[in-house]
């Protein structure tokens, strides 16, 4: 009998055990969704009122393949809104995303977000809670914080409801806070953005411009942060020794960490280029391994598309554990409107925008910018990482954190 | 989750400490010797000690120390010099024992003299980087510099920087402005602040105190820090008191308190090789200043014009050698629920009246249009949860509520906590043990509450 057999064997007798175990605690699946009344975590369906928004993750494990065709093990959270309580604790068996469910807000419009810890499967080892922190959230309650040291955490089997009352447009971003360094690290993280009340106000900017926009980044009041086209980008990297020691039982390296996987929106180049999900990585996964056919877990794409003339909001931010990124255009420059959930002005408003060619992100800071194709010739341009030694996927030194601008 | 509970078991005694002295400044620092309240003297020394790390290390540093008090030991960071606006200043720097020649170099203050006093002839080697003036082992070099403008400023050797701050000659240097020195950073009114603290951000490569340590050649080129400090300890040790006995070279905490309402100015330093993210659980916050200039677009006026480049974020990048003063504040706004868990019918007030008003509290900065509003959701069953030390067992502030036994245990006063962090959550361990690093907590206290 091979290794992985062995480890396959050993994880499928403590999951029964940790079964087992589960039938003695009180835990369960329990979404609070006001406006829903078919317990199914969301207020969307025919008849329901869909005043607050509400989405419902799971919080557990699984897998996604890198551009270089490996699998790669991770934490992460999965999109379990719509899907009835019942079958939560099911469904979420391997159903972590990378980058986790995007959530889009709107000003004004309280959110409801339920987390149920559906457990790690290929870690039955591990009995680890987990949390949402909504990352740069304004004058913040430490219970819907998303610390477990300073409130709490959810446990396996069971759900947490966050409230948050949104008032702030911006972008922001979430992740897993528990044992930071190592659920972070295996990928729990997500794209988190507000839009301002002054979307849907047609406004021309500049003044006789006949530029018009009706989507803006914050309430800035003249236009000057309208954009026709939107693309929250989350830059993240792996460290594939960390992944496969966690896969693998072993000492985590948290000393050596080093990573070697760089990301947008939890791929690499070329597989930033592609629209929409990514196919499964089911087919390259052992057999054995309880994943669901099929099952897509890298849903967020980097695709970059405007007809010349229009303007691209691109919200950028980091939550990668080990290192600052720089990232960079080519051919279109880059006008920072905002950092960190702020317009980027002054207490009395004066504009202190930039225009530039590269910004620079440590983990957990976010800066929104805009990239006017009015001056700029219909074709290909790029964005990518400045550090160019993480233009590479894994071993292969070719991809890594690089997309692609395509102007018609 | 074994993880977990031993950061709340380490930590078990900490807060009940730092609640309770009264008498310490927040940010902790020297004043120097006067004779006329305007020239200022500073008697220094560098010496070689050893620190302890979470981790059960013990390493060799290189530090400065106070001999004007000689109750205290050479410490990390150096003692942070405080002085005023205008004055001139004076310090002393006596090579008790570092094995090469030291100095001190002050960025950001300009003509600063550099004299050796009793020169005994002895040069380092041709080869090191020298910045300054240096003071080889029993020698004393002075230097001298008019504190002309306030701010938050940095001071390392300008020796062999390359090891010589790696192994922990270096400091937080603050002039106080001439205007409202106690209450504002600088001489604009929009600097003003309740509370002030430091957060002087470092690594350790710990080979390069071991070689150090064994007179082998140290290797300064192949950094690889595997330590994060925040003024010089490494979490959870950043959260107890300032001069706890068992740390007697890392004599400053960094636990930061505050009453919602309150501005706290943020005092940040890189003084690393690296560069660090510094995340801000709880709130934006406005940063007013870099490198000890005041974010203005008229330098000249300052004063009256004030930061008005100023911005705001949730994470402030923290680059090598440069310093940030920020202010952050936090009142619960927008909350969309009481979160002092006032209910209909107590008869608690908000600004005065018993209903939901549209108006701020001036004591408690309650947002009234949510008062008497019960949080929203219900939350899990005490099994169901893992709670943290930090945890009060209630949602709102200057509540308590019982917790499961041996849960919580670390919240007085039914604060709120809210961690500040290295953002590169790499740094929250202390070589391969998690958590620890470059961390601490803010509380925000109840109304009412004392804070030193």
């Amino acid at each position: 009998m091979n290794k992985k057999a062995i480890s396959l064997m050993v994880r499928a007798v403590i999951a029964g055990a940790m079964i087992s175990c589960a039938g003695l605690a009180s835990a369960t699946v329990y979404t609070q969704c006001p406006g829903d009344l078919n317990a199914d975590g969301d207020n969307t369906d025919a008849g329901e009122d869909s005043t607050v928004k509400c989405m419902h993750l799971s919080g557990g494990d699984g897998y996604i393949k890198m551009a270089d065709d490996r699998p790669m093990y991770m934490f992460g959270f999965g999109n379990m809104t719509g899907i009835p309580d019942s079958q939560v604790m099911s469904e979420g068996v391997l159903s972590a995303e990378f980058p986790a469910p995007s959530i889009s807000l709107k000003q004004g419009q309280p959110f409801y977000l339920t987390l149920s810890n559906t457990g790690m499967v290929m870690r039955p080892d591990l009995f680890d809670p987990h949390t949402v922190h909504f990352h740069g959230f304004p004058n913040a309650s430490s219970v819907f914080d998303g610390l477990p040291d300073t409130a709490i955490a959810i446990n396996m089997g069971a759900s947490l409801t966050y409230y948050y009352n949104v008032q702030d447009p911006g972008t922001y971003m979430y992740h897993c806070h528990v044992e930071a360094t190592e659920h972070m690290q295996m990928g729990m993280l997500g794209n988190l953005y507000v839009h301002p009340n002054q979307d849907g106000t047609p406004i021309e900017y500049p003044a006789a411009s006949g530029r018009v926009y009706d989507k803006f980044v914050y309430n800035d009041g003249d236009g000057s942060t309208g954009y026709d086209v939107e693309v929250p980008i989350q830059i993240g990297s792996f460290d594939s020794r960390f992944h496969d020691a966690s896969e693998g039982v072993q000492p985590l390296p948290f000393a050596e960490m080093e990573d070697n996987y760089p990301m947008m929106n939890g791929r690499g180049y070329p597989d930033t280029t592609i629209a929409g999900p990514l196919a499964s990585v089911d087919s390259y996964l052992d057999a054995g391994i309880p994943f669901k056919p099929a099952r897509q877990t890298q849903k967020v794409d980097t695709h970059i598309e405007a007809t010349q003339g229009q303007k691209i909001l691109l919200r950028l931010s980091n939550l990668n554990v080990t290192r600052f990124y720089s990232l960079n255009t080519l051919g279109i420059p880059m006008q920072v409107v905002g950092m960190g959930a702020k317009q980027h002005i002054g207490p009395d408003g004066k504009k202190l925008y930039y225009k530039t060619n590269s910004v620079t992100l440590g983990g957990g800071e976010a800066i929104d910018v805009l990239l006017d194709t009015a001056d700029v010739a219909a074709g290909k341009y790029y964005l990518y990482t400045g550090n160019l030694n993480y233009l590479s996927n894994g071993d292969e030194d070719f991809g890594g954190m690089m997309t692609e601008i395509i102007v018609n | 989750m074994k993880l977990l509970r031993s950061f709340a078991a380490l930590t078990s005694a900490l807060v009940l400490t730092a609640t309770s002295l009264t008498v310490q400044a927040e940010i902790m620092g020297i004043e120097g010797t006067t004779t006329d309240g305007h020239q200022k003297t500073f008697n220094l020394e560098a010496a070689a000690a050893a620190i302890s790390t979470p981790d059960g290390d013990n390493l060799l540093i290189w530090a400065y120390g106070d001999l004007d008090n000689a109750a205290t030991e050479v410490q990390y960071p150096g003692p942070t010099i405080i002085v005023h606006e205008g004055d001139a200043v004076t310090i002393n720097l006596t090579n008790t024992d570092i094995g090469e020649p030291v100095s001190m170099v002050f960025p950001g203050m300009q003509n600063v003299a550099a004299v050796v006093s009793n020169d005994l002839g002895v040069n380092g080697s041709a080869d090191r980087v020298v910045l300054t003036e240096e003071a080889s082992i029993g020698e004393t070099v002075t230097y001298s510099f008019t504190a002309s403008k306030p701010g938050t400023y940095l001071y390392h050797s300008g020796s062999n920087p390359d090891l010589q701050v790696e192994m922990g000659l270096s400091g937080a240097l603050i002039v106080r402005p001439a205007t409202n020195p106690d209450s504002q950073a600088y001489n604009n009114a929009d600097s003003a602040y309740d509370h002030e603290y430091l957060y002087f951000l470092t690594e350790m490569d710990t080979s390069i105190h071991q070689a150090v340590d064994l007179g082998l050649q140290p290797d300064t080129s192949n950094y690889h820090a595997v330590l994060w400090f925040m003024n010089g300890r490494n979490g959870p040790d950043t959260m107890f008191d300032h001069n706890v006995a068992w740390m007697p070279h890392q004599p400053y905490g960094s636990l930061t308190r505050m009453h919602p309402g309150e501005k706290v100015l943020l005092r940040i330093i890189g003084a690393g090789h690296d560069m660090h993210p510094l995340h801000t659980h709880g709130n934006h916050f406005l940063q007013i200043a870099r490198d000890g200039q005041v974010l203005t677009s008229d330098p000249a006026n300052a004063a009256t014009v004030g930061a008005d480049l100023a911005f705001g974020d949730y994470t402030q990048q923290v680059l090598p050698g440069a310093t940030y003063d920020a202010i952050f504040e936090w009142t619960g706004r927008n909350m969309g629920w009481d979160i002092y868990g006032h209910t209909d019918g107590s008869g608690a007030l908000c600004n005065g009246v018993e209903t939901a008003s549209d108006s701020t509290d001036p004591v408690s900065f309650e947002d009234c249009r949510y008062h008497n509003v019960p949080i929203p959701v219900d939350l899990p069953e005490n099994l169901d949860l893992t709670f943290g030390g930090f945890y009060s067992g209630s949602p709102y502030l200057g509540s308590m509520e019982s917790l499961p036994p041996g849960e919580g245990g670390l919240n007085l006063n039914g604060g709120l906590f809210f961690m500040w962090h290295s953002h590169t959550e790499k740094e929250l361990v202390n070589n391969d043990i998690f958590p620890g690093g470059m961390m601490t907590m803010l509380i925000v206290e109840p109304p009412g509450v004392p804070i030193p």
